[in-house]
């Protein structure tokens, strides 16, 4: 066992699954969608965006681009949040909380690529 | 091919048929890999400073949000995520606006007096890894690497690839960049690469400090580039000039290779490989040193074409033609020079301190050039010249000065081994110098710059003296003391194309073409040292000579003569007027008015 493909696998996945968390329910309802779990998606996706830093294959290339979109469309996300919260006089209306989501949905997209390469890395890995 | 028994016979036997195997290798370029992966490396090597970051970040912005607070009426309020993340930004980078949006409460103070520890500690470990990193000299290195290979893969341009930057180097790369013509520099030294930088090249040179001997370094260098023209392998190592000369040919066979070396041995194992030029300093000195005894005015029209624009007229030396050499310093260049000498009916003696009879050199005086009690038993006294020839600067002008003192009229030959020595030798005024940089850096140049002059000078020793001498008066006449550009032009429809008619009728007299074009009764200021025709040369033609299509000259003269020939070669006015004086109009619509066309 490799500690740190195990630690790769697990913020690889763990960004995939706070995102989802976060995304999941009816897209323009504030309350059921806890911002902590947007904050906890972000940092998570950070880390794991670090931890895909320099590697030379195709397939770590590949990593690389995703998850620097998964970062993106959070980062989006959590700046359309902070405007609706704290600067829009309306507040965080159904409207703002639904771009909010659907920003997150779009790097959801981006995680699941991720997973998937992670699935596909897995799965052609004979062992011998 | 009908005879079915020849087709069988050539598919049989005819293996020779086979098309040429003249496929471009891939050149490697195992350096090139390597620069990546040391910049790959290096981003792993930030991965532990920017997750440590990142996490505490988090934790702080986290437990800041969580802390319970209050406003300013006593209600209990927590902070946001964006209230926290930008207090932390601005606490954790030390710049500190105070409590925002609200005084906090004991309980924040506490977390926020931890947190501040935490962010500190984060970023002086993020910011302290990446300095290191960006002195980090496997980095520098990577991107010095870097930088290079793209350089050089953006030359658009003709260029050379000069291995090994020492004194010839130089003197090589300061001729070349006056002629405009770019080049590329690998050495193993790291000063030498520097030094590069502080030579001011008008265009980019670019340089790597690395080993010639590694092709791929040579792959990064561009001997795989199709604009590479030539490789000169140049360095003070004759082994590593092999090695670069061997690469070269296996790697790319119609490169034009030039190398340098001291040895015979190395000579041959380089012929080996395709057809470099290979340059000999100890030979060619000894060569010149013939041709000087010979003929002093070919000696010097030689070495004056051969140093390149801006060189002012050598004087010329008088050699003894008969009489004993005394040489001191029976080594490479020695030996040289006694075949040479001998080759030309003198008498030598030879002093060295560590003699060594079973040399065909005949008797050698044992002892060192500088005591006078040698220099006696060698016949100093009653010799017409004198060799230093050792490879040492200070023993060779003790030997030249303790020379002097037993006989005055000494025709003097010195071998100078390092640039720093040339004040010296200058002040001790020697009648012929050896440096063996220069002479490399003059062979390479001329074979490089034009390759008729080449030529040319490969036939100036068989005219003859007197030739020289009168080739010398006219050019110092119609030029200058100044050596001025020299050029070559090729009388083509695609470079001459106002002459095409005037070449075809047969009476294309030299002199003609020589007229100025802004009046024809006065010459250019330029001489043609030769005409190449069906690669026969004619040298220094004379005015009546007839020119033909397709000619190859060989130009010596001003620039602004260069610019009048242009100006013959392609407007038709100026054609018509230096070859008849008549005065034509130049545009076409003037052309058409006088019934020109």
């Amino acid at each position: 066992m490799n500690l740190e493909k195990v630690v790769f696998g697990f913020f690889v996945l763990l960004a995939a699954t706070l995102n989802f968390g976060f995304f999941i329910g009816d897209i323009a309802n504030p309350a059921l969608h806890n911002v902590y779990e947007l904050f906890a998606a972000v940092v998570v996706s950070l880390i794991a965006t670090v931890l895909k830093f320099g590697d030379r294959t195709q397939i770590g290339a590949v990593h690389l681009a995703t998850s620097l979109v998964a970062d993106l469309q959070l980062i989006a996300a959590t700046i359309v949040w902070t405007y609706a919260a704290h600067i829009s006089a309306d507040g965080l209306t159904p409207a703002a909380m639904a771009s909010v989501v659907s920003l997150s949905g779009g790097a959801l997209f981006a995680n699941v690529v991720s997973v998937v390469l992670l699935v596909v890395e897995t799965v052609s890995f004979h062992r011998r | 091919m009908g005879n079915p028994l020849l087709v069988f016979w050539s598919r049989m036997f005819g293996g020779d048929e086979v098309p040429s195997r003249r496929l471009r290798r891939r050149i490697p370029r195992a350096s090139a890999v390597q620069a990546t992966a040391t910049i790959f490396l290096i981003l792993r090597r930030m991965r532990a400073p920017l997750i440590v970051l990142i996490t505490i970040f988090a934790i702080s912005v986290l437990g800041l949000t969580l802390v319970p607070g209050e406003t300013p009426s006593g209600q209990p309020w927590r902070m946001s995520i964006f209230d926290a993340f930008y207090f932390m930004s601005y606490t954790a980078s030390t710049i500190g606006f105070g409590e925002l949006p609200q005084a906090f409460t004991a309980a924040q103070r506490l977390w926020v007096t931890v947190s501040i520890y935490l962010t500190v500690i984060g970023w002086a470990y993020a910011i302290g890894s990446l300095l290191a990193l960006v002195q980090d000299r496997a980095f520098r290195q990577a991107l010095a690497l870097h930088h290079f290979t793209r350089k050089v893969s953006r030359l658009r341009e003709p260029f050379l690839l000069v291995a090994g930057y020492g004194r010839t180097g130089e003197l090589l790369g300061e001729a070349f960049d006056a002629l405009g013509k770019r080049f590329v520099v690998l050495d193993a030294d790291e000063d030498r690469i520097a030094a590069l930088d502080l030579a001011a090249y008008h265009a980019d040179v670019p340089g790597l400090v690395a080993d010639a001997r590694d092709p791929g370094h040579l792959g990064v260098a561009g001997i795989g580039n199709p604009n590479c023209v030539s490789v000169l392998a140049i360095t003070n190592d004759d082994e590593a000039n092999l090695a670069v000369t061997m690469a070269a040919a296996l790697l790319r066979p119609d490169l034009s290779v030039i190398s340098r070396t001291a040895s015979p041995a190395i000579a041959e194992r380089m012929r080996a490989f395709g057809t470099p030029s290979v340059v000999n300093p100890f030979d060619r000195f000894g060569d010149h040193l013939r041709i000087a005894l010979r003929a002093p005015a070919s000696y010097q029209l030689m070495t004056w074409l051969e140093s390149g624009p801006g060189a002012e007229l050598p004087p010329r030396g008088r050699p003894p033609k008969a009489g004993r050499w005394v040489l001191c310093g029976y080594g490479r260049l020695g030996r040289e020079l006694i075949h040479d000498l001998r080759g030309e009916g003198l008498d030598v003696a030879v002093v060295d301190p560590v003699a060594d009879p079973a040399e065909d050199g005949g008797p050698i005086i044992q002892g060192n050039g500088f005591e006078p009690a040698v220099l006696q038993r060698a016949g100093v006294v009653d010799a017409a010249g004198f060799v230093a020839g050792t490879d040492n600067d200070t023993s060779n002008l003790s030997c030249i000065a303790a020379a002097r003192r037993l006989n005055p009229r000494l025709f003097v030959a010195a071998r100078q081994n390092r640039a720093s020595s040339a004040p010296l030798f200058a002040a001790m005024d020697v009648d012929s110098l050896l440096v063996p940089a220069e002479v490399v850096a003059h062979e390479v140049f001329a074979q490089l710059s034009t390759p008729l002059l080449w030529r040319f000078l490969q036939e100036v020793p068989a005219r003859g003296d007197r030739w020289a001498a009168r080739l010398l008066d006219c050019i110092t006449q119609r030029c200058g003391p100044r050596l001025e550009a020299l050029w070559k032009v090729r009388l083509t429809p695609a470079e001459a194309p106002a002459l095409v008619g005037w070449l075809a009728g047969g009476e294309a007299r030299l002199g003609d073409l020589l007229r100025d074009p802004d009046d024809r009764d006065v010459q250019l200021p330029a001489v043609v040292l030769m005409v190449m025709r069906d690669g026969e040369c004619v040298l220094t033609p004379d005015d009546d000579f007839v020119l033909a299509p397709d000619d190859e000259l060989l130009f010596c003269g001003r620039p602004e003569a260069h610019r009048a020939l242009d100006t013959t070669m392609v407007v038709d006015a100026a054609r018509e007027y230096v070859v008849t004086g008549r005065r034509v109009p130049a545009s076409w619509i003037w052309r058409r008015l006088a019934g020109e066309v």
